[in-house]
Order: C-alpha cells, then sequence, then structure tokens
C-alpha cells in the first residue's frame, strides 16, 4: 500500500511540471486562439538554456530560473515579432489550424536544431544537495519536492499577474473579447505579445524544473507538448490554477495506471484520458 | 467634428454600404435610424476602426481615421458602445469600468471618470464588485455605457443600447445620454426604438440598404409620413 | 483553391503514370540494389502523401494520426505473411484493417473541430503505437527461409505499383461527383451542408479511401523490411513525413504531393549529416514559410512562375 502511495508522491511532484508547462501553453492559446504545437520543444530549449548556464555560469541550478527566464522572455518576444505575430492576423478558424501548421515546422526545426548544436544525448543537471525528506512513511525528494513549490510559486505569480497587472487585466479581457478590448483604447497586439511572451517564459521556467529534476533531450519536445495539451484540454481555459490543478491530476493518473498496469502504460492513461474528455466534454472539466 | 463622406463598405464580396454621407457637430446628439440590416453597424463598426473601408472617408475633428487602428481611434475621443454590449463577462463591474481608462489619453482623468460614471448610475457603485455576468440586461447596458465613457471620449457612439431593455430603463438611459450630452460629450445613437431616439436627438439620419433615404431636424423627422409609416406603425408607444 | 481535374493535372497525371511505367525497366537497365533501393523509398513516400493528401486536400481534415493507419497495416500484413498467409492476402488484410479501424472511429473523430480533430487523431495513434510497442517487445524477423528467398525486385514492383495506385486514386477523386462535393466541404463546410452534400457521409469515404492506402503502404512496409521493431511503423514521424512532402508539394493538388515526396527523399539523402536530420531544419523552415507565404506549396510557385515567363 505504502509503494502505491509512495508512487503517487511522485506522481504528483512531476504533476506540478505538467502544470507549468500546461500554463504557458493554455496562456498563448486562451489569449491568442494560437495553438503553438511547438510549445515542448520551447520547454526543451529551456532545459538546455538551464544545463547550459549551470554548466558555463557555475550557478546554482535553481538559480539559473534567474537567467533562463529573462531569456525565454525575449525568445517570446522574438517568436512572436518574427513568426505567430503574423499568424494572428487571421480569423479564429485559420490561426489555430496555421499555428498548428506552423508549431509543427517550428517544432521540426527546433529539434533538428537542437541536435546539431548539442547531440542527442540527455542531459540532467546534478544539484549539489539531494536526498529526500520523509513524510508520513514515504519519501520525498527533496530537488524535486523544491520544482514543485517553484512550480506553484510561478503559477501563483501568474494568478496574480493576471489579476492585478494593468496589462494583466489587458491580457484577461483580449482573451475574452479582442474587439471590445480594442474598443476600450488597448493595443491587442501588445497584449498579444505580453501574453506569447510570458507563455514562453513559463515554458522556460518548466524546462529548467525539468533538467534539473529528471533530464531533458532534443526528442522531449513532442511528449511536453502532448502533457500540456492533455492537461490543457482535462482543465480547460481560462484558469492558471485549475490547470495546475489539471497538471496534478494528470501525474497522479499516470502513477495509478502505472501502478495498475505496469510502467510501460503510464503514458496511455492520458492519451487516453484526453481522447475522452475531447469527445465528451471539449470544454475540459474547470473551463467556462 | 465627425464627418463622413462617400463611404462604402463591404463584407468580403457582399457590399453593405455605398455612398454614405453624414455628419456630426460638436455638442450634438444625432440619431442613425433604419430597418434590420441597413447596414448600421457596419457604419459604426467602420467609424470605430474594427472595419477598414473600401472607399470613402472619414474624418474626426479634421483627422482622417481611415488607417487607424480601433485602439488609437479610442485614443483620439471617439468610444463605442457596440451592440450586445460586448462586456467582459469574467470581470467585474469595477475592473470592466478600470479597463475602460486603459487608453493613455484616459488614465489621468480616471477617478473623475468613476465619479462621473457612479453618479449618473449610482447602482453601479453598489455592484462594482459584482461581476458582469451575473447582472441583468439594464445594469450591463449601464455598465457598457459608463466603460465607453471612461475612456473620456468627445463623441459617444451607442449601437442600439436600449435592444433587450425594459422600457423604464431606455428613458433613463436616454436621460443619462442627455445629461452626458450636455456635460458636453458629442452623441451618435444607432436606434432600433425611434421614438425614443428622436425624442433624444436634435438631427437624425435614415439608413436603409446601405444607402442614406434621409435626414433633418429630429422633431421634422417624426412627422414625416414615411418615417412615421416605416418606423413608428399604429402601434408606436406614446409618450 | 479549385482542383477539378482540369487539363494540366490530367497532364500531370499522365506524366507522372508516365514516368512510373519508365521506372518498371529500371531493375533491368540499373541492377544496382542501392539505386532500387532508393527508388523503392521515393515510391513508398508517394504512396505514404498521396494517402495522406485524400484527407487533408480533399476533405479538409488535418489528420495527425496516419501513422496509425501504416502501422495497423504493417501489423497485421507481417503477422499474416509470417504465418504463412500469401503476401498479397495479408497485405489487403492489413489495408482492410486499417480502414475498419478508422471507419470506427471516423464518426466520432469527425465531430471535432479542426485543431481538435488533429491533436485527438495524434493521440489515437499515439496509444497504439505505446501499447503495440509494450505487448510486441521483440523485434519481428523474418524467417531464414523468407530471407534467402527475399527478391528486392519484387518489392519494388509492389511498390511501383502502389504508388500508381495512390495516383490513380486521386486523380479518380478529383474528377468524380465525390471529389466535388468533397471540395465543396473543404471551402465551406456549413453552406456544403446546406446544400445537401452530407458531409460526414464524404469525409468517411475519403477517410476509408486515404487509410485503405496508408494500410497497403503499411503491408509493403512489413513484405520490404527483414527486421523491425512492431512499433516503428507507428512512429508519428511516418505521419510528419507525410505532412511535409504533401504541403511543400502542394497540398488538395493531383501533383503536389508526388513533387514534394521526390525532394524530400532526394534531401533527406543527400543532406544528412552524421546523426542529424539536417533534412528536417530544412523541411521545418521551408514548412513554415509555405504555410505562411505559399499555402498552394511549391506547385502554386511553380504556377507564378510559368505565368511570369509566359505572358
Amino acid at each position: 500500500m505504502s509503494i502505491l502511495a509512495q508512487q503517487l508522491v511522485l506522481g504528483l511532484l512531476i504533476g506540478g511540471l505538467y502544470g507549468l508547462a500546461a500554463a504557458g501553453l493554455s496562456l498563448v492559446f486562451g489569449v491568442l486562439k494560437v495553438l503553438n504545437v511547438a510549445h515542448g520543444e520551447l520547454i526543451m530549449l529551456g532545459g538546455y538554456a538551464a544545463f547550459w548556464t549551470v554548466a558555463l555560469l557555475g550557478l546554482d541550478p535553481f538559480v539559473s530560473l534567474l537567467v533562463v527566464v529573462p531569456l525565454s522572455l525575449l525568445l517570446g518576444v522574438g517568436l512572436y515579432w518574427g513568426l505567430f505575430g503574423f499568424v494572428v492576423r487571421a480569423d479564429e478558424e485559420t490561426r489555430i489550424k496555421n499555428s498548428l501548421l506552423i508549431g509543427f515546422g517550428l517544432g521540426l526545426a527546433l529539434h533538428a536544431l537542437a541536435v546539431l548544436l548539442w547531440t542527442a544525448d540527455e542531459r540532467s543537471i546534478v544539484t549539489p544537495y539531494g536526498g529526500s525528506i520523509t513524510l508520513a512513511g514515504l519519501s520525498i525528494p527533496i530537488v524535486r519536492l523544491a520544482s514543485l513549490l517553484i512550480a506553484l510559486a510561478l503559477i501563483g505569480g501568474l494568478h496574480l499577474l493576471l489579476a492585478r497587472w494593468r496589462w494583466g487585466k489587458a491580457i484577461r479581457a483580449t482573451a475574452e473579447d479582442w474587439q471590445a478590448a480594442l474598443l476600450t483604447g488597448i493595443d491587442v497586439r501588445r497584449a498579444y505579445l505580453l501574453a506569447f511572451a510570458i507563455g514562453t517564459g513559463l515554458a522556460g521556467a518548466a524546462g529548467t524544473l525539468v533538467s534539473i529534476g529528471y533530464s531533458t533531450s532534443p526528442s522531449i519536445g513532442l511528449e511536453w507538448t502532448l502533457k500540456a495539451l492533455i492537461v490543457v484540454v482535462l482543465a480547460g481555459l481560462g484558469s492558471m490554477l485549475g490547470t495546475f490543478v489539471g497538471g496534478l491530476v494528470l501525474g497522479v493518473a499516470e502513477a495509478a495506471s502505472a501502478a495498475a498496469f505496469g510502467g510501460p502504460y503510464r503514458e496511455v492513461v492520458g492519451l487516453v484520458l484526453f481522447v475522452v474528455v475531447l469527445v465528451v466534454r471539449p470544454r475540459g472539466l474547470f473551463g467556462r | 467634428m465627425l464627418e463622413i463622406r462617400d463611404l462604402d463598405a463591404a463584407y468580403g464580396d457582399i457590399r453593405v454600404l455605398s455612398g454614405v454621407t453624414l455628419s456630426v457637430g460638436p455638442g450634438e446628439i444625432v440619431a442613425l435610424l433604419g430597418p434590420n440590416g441597413a447596414g448600421k453597424t457596419t457604419l459604426l463598426n467602420s467609424i470605430a476602426g474594427l472595419l477598414r473601408p473600401r472607399a470613402g472617408a472619414i474624418r474626426f475633428e479634421g483627422e482622417d481615421l481611415g488607417a487607424l487602428h480601433a485602439h488609437l481611434i479610442v485614443e483620439r475621443g471617439l468610444a463605442l458602445v457596440p451592440e450586445g454590449r460586448r462586456l467582459f463577462g469574467g470581470m467585474t463591474v469595477g475592473e470592466n469600468l478600470e479597463l475602460g481608462a486603459f487608453a493613455p489619453r484616459a488614465r489621468p482623468t480616471k477617478a473623475a471618470g468613476f465619479e462621473r460614471v457612479y453618479g449618473l448610475f449610482p447602482d453601479l457603485y453598489q455592484r462594482r464588485r459584482q461581476l458582469v455576468r451575473s447582472l441583468s440586461g439594464g445594469q450591463q447596458q449601464m455598465v457598457a455605457v459608463g466603460r465607453a465613457l471612461m475612456t473620456n471620449p468627445r463623441l459617444l457612439m451607442l449601437d442600439e443600447p436600449s435592444l433587450g431593455i425594459a422600457p423604464r430603463l431606455v428613458r433613463s438611459i436616454m436621460a443619462s445620454l442627455a445629461e452626458i450630452n450636455r456635460a458636453g460629450v458629442a452623441v451618435f445613437l444607432v436606434e432600433q426604438n425611434v421614438q425614443a431616439a428622436l425624442g433624444l436627438a436634435h438631427r437624425a439620419y435614415v439608413l436603409e440598404a446601405g444607402r442614406i433615404a434621409g435626414h433633418g431636424a429630429a422633431a421634422d423627422l417624426l412627422r414625416d409620413p414615411h418615417v412615421r409609416r416605416a418606423y413608428l406603425g399604429p402601434l408606436a408607444v406614446r409618450e | 483553391m479549385t482542383h477539378r481535374l482540369g487539363g494540366g493535372e490530367r497532364r500531370w497525371a499522365l506524366a507522372i503514370l508516365g514516368a512510373l511505367a519508365l521506372l518498371a525497366l529500371l531493375p533491368a537497365a540499373v541492377p544496382r540494389e542501392d539505386v532500387i533501393n532508393f527508388v523503392f523509398l521515393v515510391l513508398l513516400s508517394i504512396t505514404l502523401a498521396q494517402s495522406w493528401n485524400i484527407v487533408a486536400g480533399y476533405a479538409g481534415q488535418v489528420n495527425l494520426g496516419h501513422a496509425a493507419f501504416f502501422g495497423l497495416g504493417a501489423l497485421v500484413a507481417r503477422t499474416l505473411w509470417i504465418g504463412d498467409t500469401p503476401v498479397a492476402v495479408a497485405m489487403a488484410a492489413g489495408a482492410a484493417t486499417a480502414t475498419l479501424f478508422a471507419l470506427l472511429i471516423g464518426a466520432a473523430a469527425f465531430r471535432l473541430r479542426g485543431a481538435y480533430f488533429a491533436i485527438g487523431t495524434l493521440a489515437l495513434s499515439e496509444i497504439l503505437r505505446i501499447t503495440v510497442g509494450n505487448v510486441l517487445v521483440e523485434i519481428s524477423t523474418l524467417p531464414t527461409a523468407t530471407i534467402g528467398a527475399y527478391q528486392l525486385t519484387h518489392r519494388y514492383y509492389v511498390a511501383l505499383g502502389l504508388a500508381a495506385l495512390s495516383v490513380l486514386a486521386v486523380a479518380a477523386l478529383a474528377g468524380s461527383r465525390l471529389g466535388l462535393g468533397m471540395q465543396a466541404i473543404r471551402e465551406d463546410e456549413e453552406a456544403a451542408e446546406a446544400s445537401g452534400v452530407g458531409a460526414l457521409r464524404l469525409k468517411l469515404i475519403a477517410l476509408a479511401l486515404s487509410t485503405g492506402l496508408a494500410g497497403l503502404a503499411g503491408g509493403l512496409f512489413a513484405f520490404y523490411h527483414i527486421s523491425y521493431y512492431p512499433a516503428h511503423p507507428f512512429s508519428p514521424h511516418w505521419t510528419f513525413d507525410a505532412l511535409l512532402m504533401t504541403f511543400i508539394g502542394g497540398v488538395g493538388t493531383l501533383h503536389g504531393p508526388v513533387l514534394g515526396a521526390v525532394l524530400y527523399v532526394v534531401l533527406k539523402e543527400y543532406v544528412a549529416l552524421r546523426w542529424v536530420d539536417f533534412h528536417l531544419l530544412i523541411f521545418g523552415a521551408l514548412f513554415i514559410a509555405i504555410v505562411l507565404l505559399l499555402p498552394g506549396g511549391l506547385v502554386q510557385a511553380a504556377e507564378r512562375v510559368r505565368r511570369l515567363l509566359a505572358p
């Protein structure tokens, strides 16, 4: 019994990262109505940025977030200006289709680029500290716990940003009704840019935490895009905290299915849930 | 103040407006009447910058608005209360109003704007923390007008503000518009409720099938037989 | 984008079929294994791309689960063939399985709007891949006797036949009432429904045709390879390859996917660096450019060039 509980706890810990990964995708999709399926590759890049920041600057792995997140924000600005800014010129239906295709091409290119630059080997950031704490008979790895807490903090911060910051409110307004936002005097393109940059920043943060607690390699992109998509569909759009909880749910569900059907089927439960929710309730569990 | 000359507008291949010419002077209340599908909303959307016209000119206080993005038009002092209100349902009354003061022109006057809006619509002050989704139609209309007022406009345009609102509230909204006008804001009103519109306005235009079919002083139009037959009918509400 | 089988496309169809007919002479003219293998790959790619093109180009839906049908075709064909069923029957059974599966999920799948259909089909395909990979962990290798009797040219001619079949299928579709109906759906689904086109039925027909061909291609894969992991044909990269080839060539056209396939395989063979899928970097970038700037792909580009040169 406690083995199962142990597995569930580990599932919860990675679930936090699923939630963080999904938050960026959800923000971009909710505001811009753009489905960037290269989101996983952005996470992958974040992981590599963290790896090299630690390797070259000798920073503490978690402190590397302070470097990776700003870099990711800048990357987001670049990607918006260079690419997705053009996609938003079309109507919603076309936007989603084009962004799916463009995201696909971008993902392929980034994957190939990563292999070219850094080889296909897996990289992991080793922390000088480790070990676990014991709680109620369960062993909780400290590094992964710290990652979960950081992810939660970032989500909380995002929530506050959207609720209190002037442009955060503008972003929410744009997500609800971009024409009404224009009529209120909001520069919707600027709102799009900010949302996309923040989304990319979140991806970078997620990637950093992934390469600290787990590992990164050029091919994790597709896997993480799917995870993020599953969580977004489970949780629906519109609530960052709901998305985070959706991530936790996925993590625990995966752990439960691995315990029930064996390790290799861990991935399947998420995908099956995904398909079921898509067909039965496209708005997700939390979304409006 | 607002001058529209020979405006043509279309959605794809469908021509909606042809050669529309009209004007709104400072301090005026001008109404635009016409049947459903005549193009009234298209006209307002074109002026507000949501739709690029195919031909013609739109000038506001001497400046050509043609190529400006909608939020920049708001920045010039021209605000639209769109049809169906288009509020941010997931946000509170206060937040919706606050967003109205988003543009640089309106930020310095935000506090004064709140005072003005809550003064006009005291009901809203009590509900300022309530989600807009949960308000009644009339209350939502007040928020919509208030949000547009927060942009500190010199000209306020409204698209069918009385739609779906109880008659008592319509009178109240018209009265508020009169008060807004007295404070120096010009008003351009598209209205289905011809009686109410002509009761409020100084002048009015009639738009039929994308063209201006008539215009004149409101009082004259009220007496005009064509207008009476087409828009007032035997069941017209007598005030 | 109107893609009736007009004069231009009819000429292309004939040209391509003619080229394929000529290629029948290849094994005799150039009896080099590496050349035959290369052309085989091109032919398989043409089939894969054309099969994907049917749903994307003519029914207007981006199917990201195409590998599922390729994989099912391979799985069933391989299992039956190793179990002593004649290969033709095995391949047919593979195609039938793929089509059956497609029709089973089709009605539910087509309820999903554009992007959701795409990611939903991707999820389905991944579910299959992971499950097959867990159930059939071992490499599938042909029995020694079969390896001894292996003739490359047999595989080559099957590939040639399949490529021709896929081109003919698209040609027949484009020129038929079915094809016109599908095109109407692609351009405006609501209007088409209103005028009685029966969108779902047409989409299901397109899906059946597309997955049947993909299943046959999978069967060919099973026939061709001496050993492979059973989950390999379920890998999404088969879908992505088909997507890239079709889009870059020109989705919804007859000759676009053929051109795209040829270009793709050539690039893959000659630009490959040691371990990098460098051709993917180029194709990824090219793909983005095409989606943004030239949705009709190379076919559209060629059209523009031709119009520039011939006043």
